[in-house]
């Protein structure tokens, strides 16, 4: 079972590059056959990481949601899974590219450094450590998508002031389109980083004694928590729309990674679980 | 192939030569009997801002392209119009031309789909007035599927091809709807009430006229269901457009960089494009250094026409590929027209000479013998055409070499005399060994 699995794990980083493939090829070629095919690659890299998922809930005897390096693969399955979501309902395919390279790095990061066999906490193995982790990581890999729209937001922005009118401006939606998906994104990642800090303020002081709420990867999230709703709540009364727009939710963005790394590094507090 | 035509086209004569040949419906319905009575039998009239074209089977071998010229002139004077203005076609020529025009290849702008309608429309009068038979019929089948198929098949009609379209094109690439905008048109000339059009038909929910003489604003306004801005206090009012297209004759800027400055304060920041069409500009292109304002002139909208203008231009080869395909299976359909009546008379006169010798034997033995014989020299015929019948349809259908088919069929009917039928049927000079 573990051999399996470590296959498991190798394949998945080629799957994702196969189907990043197809979406970049299809994003500079306008592949006629990839248009709709590119689809069914990331369905079927999805269901592959889901299997992978499973297996290894199985062999481990908990959800893979206890070291960073599978967080780092739920993480990619999670962008990977929200994006699809948002192309089916939206039928914008457009956008791929600009996004499945998250899953594909996570992943790789996630396959080079995961460990299969380690010591853990018994007290990770219940069901609101799960929901908590969970949503938290659905929440960050909707930002992460919403970061990804801002991205695309400033490169046709500058295309269209600058009259060029180059790959940019033909594959990708309008800016209005981007400037909705965008809010959107953050809007999700928001409802769902509020219910995964519901869940671990009831949770959390019960199950772990040395509970703080200074906890440094609490202080980052409640601090990326408001500075998302801010923006929302702004966004919402038309105070901040467009460009600036897409400049908030790109510094927010860099702020919650940039307090993820050193809360997960340097700051470490009772959230470090491995250890 | 007897078929012929004559064109007159962007290619060939100015634009006003052209408007001043140019035939209405009505003239066509006047001159279709003339070009019957005179020239021929069977033919189509097709005449656009662009291009007159007639094409036709002569009604007999000493009509040429001249004659037909001579029609044209002769029933719409135009001064200054001789033969050097025409293009003449022949034969596979004929076809094939007509072919590109309904493919759009031959067209002022490539791939402007105007022409499939136009095209149809001229093929179906001719039908209508009795002016097309069998074999314009099949050509305007032709015609219409290489129409279908180029748009299908091909990306011939893609992209803006137009300033005023180029400029949507950029819009569309900001506005996600056009429902819950306004816009703005200042200039009420051609190039205004182009862009005014192509906004209206785009679905904008507000659209506004501004022009230095109000008259002629309000007379856009009226056409396209907007309203009138007051060309003196455009400056007030722009913040209240997302879209402003500038297409004045005006000589200086109507909209400084401060004016823009303003109104996007107003604006709060909300996006707005200004779409400047006009030449000399008519709004300093310094506001494209504006957060939030998309500014594109002339020049940038023609960097799209002219790209997708070359995109166009790259699809020809496949156009032509189309093309080929549909004439050979037209030439295969034509050829088969001198053939198949050739394989008929050809089976027939067999088919006679043995009715007639098994008739001689039909009392001289019994009936079931009479039957073996019956069937048996079906077979010995059968066997015996069935490999020049089988030659004779392969000949014709490939391929457009008409000719080849055409000496074919002429051996046989000499060969076996079938074009005098009653000298056939006699059998009184031919002895029992079948000689003479």
């Amino acid at each position: 079972m573990l051999q399996t699995m470590q296959i498991m794990s190798y394949s998945l980083p080629v799957l994702y590059f196969i189907t990043f493939l197809a979406y970049l090829y299809d994003f500079m070629n306008e592949s006629k056959f990839l248009h709709n095919i590119k689809r069914l690659f990331l369905f079927l890299t999805l269901l592959f990481h889901v299997v992978y998922l499973v297996e290894r809930t199985f062999y481990l005897e908990h959800l893979p949601i206890v070291t960073q390096y599978e967080i780092f693969s739920l993480l990619a399955f999670a962008i990977a899974f929200t994006y699809f979501l948002i192309e089916l309902l939206s039928d914008i395919r457009g956008t791929g590219v600009f996004i499945l390279i998250f899953p594909l790095f996570f992943q790789t990061k996630s396959t080079i450094f995961i460990k299969d066999v380690y010591l853990v906490n018994s007290i990770l193995q219940n069901y609101p450590l799960g929901t908590h982790v969970i949503t938290a990581i659905l929440g960050f890999s909707a930002i992460s998508i919403s970061a990804a729209y801002a991205s695309m937001y400033f490169l046709l922005y500058k295309n269209i002031k600058a009259n060029k009118f180059n790959i940019i401006f033909k594959r990708l939606p309008n800016l209005e389109i981007l400037d909705r998906l965008n809010y959107y994104s953050i809007l999700i990642g928001f409802i769902l980083l509020t219910i995964a800090i519901v869940i671990g303020f009831a949770w959390l002081p019960s199950a772990f004694p040395g509970f703080s709420y200074f906890d440094p990867k609490i202080v980052s999230t409640m601090i990326v928590w408001l500075i998302y709703g801010v923006g929302i709540v702004l966004k919402a009364s038309k105070n901040i729309s467009g460009k600036s727009f897409a400049k908030f939710s790109l510094y927010a963005f860099l702020f919650s990674i940039l307090s993820l790394v050193l809360t997960g590094t340097i700051l470490s507090g009772f959230h470090d679980f491995v250890n | 192939m007897d078929i012929i035509g004559i064109s007159i086209n962007h290619k060939t004569a100015s634009i006003e030569l052209r408007e001043s040949l140019h035939l209405s419906q009505d003239e066509i319905l006047q001159f279709i009997p003339i070009l019957k009575q005179t020239v021929f039998s069977e033919g189509y009239v097709l005449s656009t801002c662009n291009r007159t074209e007639i094409f036709g089977i002569p009604k007999s071998g000493k009509i040429t392209y001249r004659d037909i010229q001579k029609n044209l002139l002769e029933f719409k004077k135009v001064d200054g119009l001789s033969s050097e203005h025409f293009l003449n076609y022949f034969s596979c020529g004929a076809v094939k031309h007509v072919l590109e025009v309904a493919a759009s290849i031959n067209s002022l702008i490539i791939g402007d789909s105007q022409i499939h309608g136009q095209v149809k429309d001229a093929f179906l009068l001719s039908e209508d007035l009795g002016f097309s038979k069998t074999l314009m019929h099949k050509l305007f089948e032709s015609a219409v599927r290489v129409g279908k198929r180029t748009i299908t098949e091909t990306k011939i009609g893609e992209g803006a091809v137009t300033i005023s379209y180029a400029g949507i094109k950029i819009l569309e690439k900001i506005f996600s709807s056009f429902e819950t905008k306004a816009a703005l048109v200042i200039g009420a000339g051609e190039t205004g009430e182009l862009a005014a059009k192509h906004l209206r038909e785009n679905g904008i929910g507000k659209l506004s006229i501004s022009n230095r003489t109000k008259l002629k604003a309000e007379i856009l306004a009226n056409k396209l269901n907007g309203d009138v801005i007051e060309f003196n206090n455009i400056k007030e009012s722009i913040h209240k457009f997302d879209i402003i297209v500038s297409a004045t004759s005006a000589n200086g800027y109507i909209l400084e960089f401060d004016d823009v400055k303003k109104m996007m304060k107003e604006r709060k920041g909300k996006m707005c494009s200004i779409l400047d069409i006009a030449l000399p500009r008519d709004v300093n292109p310094k506001v494209v250094d504006i957060d939030g304002i998309f500014y594109s002139d002339i020049d940038s909208l023609n960097i799209i026409v002219n790209e997708n203008l070359k995109n166009r231009e790259s699809q020809i080869p496949l156009v032509n590929d189309i093309i080929m395909d549909e004439m050979k299976s037209f030439f295969k359909w034509y050829n088969t027209l001198n053939i198949v009546p050739t394989i008929k008379d050809f089976r027939d006169f067999f088919e006679e000479i043995r009715l007639d010798e098994i008739e001689k034997v039909r009392y001289k033995i019994h009936d079931y013998e009479y039957e073996k014989v019956d069937s048996m020299t079906k077979r010995i015929i059968g066997r015996i055409l069935h490999n020049p019948t089988w030659n004779l349809k392969r000949i014709s259908e490939t391929g457009t070499n008409f000719e080849e088919a055409k000496i074919y069929s002429d051996v046989i009917r000499e060969l076996f005399n079938l074009d005098n039928k009653p000298e056939n049927n006699s059998d009184k000079d031919f002895d029992n060994n079948g000689a003479k």
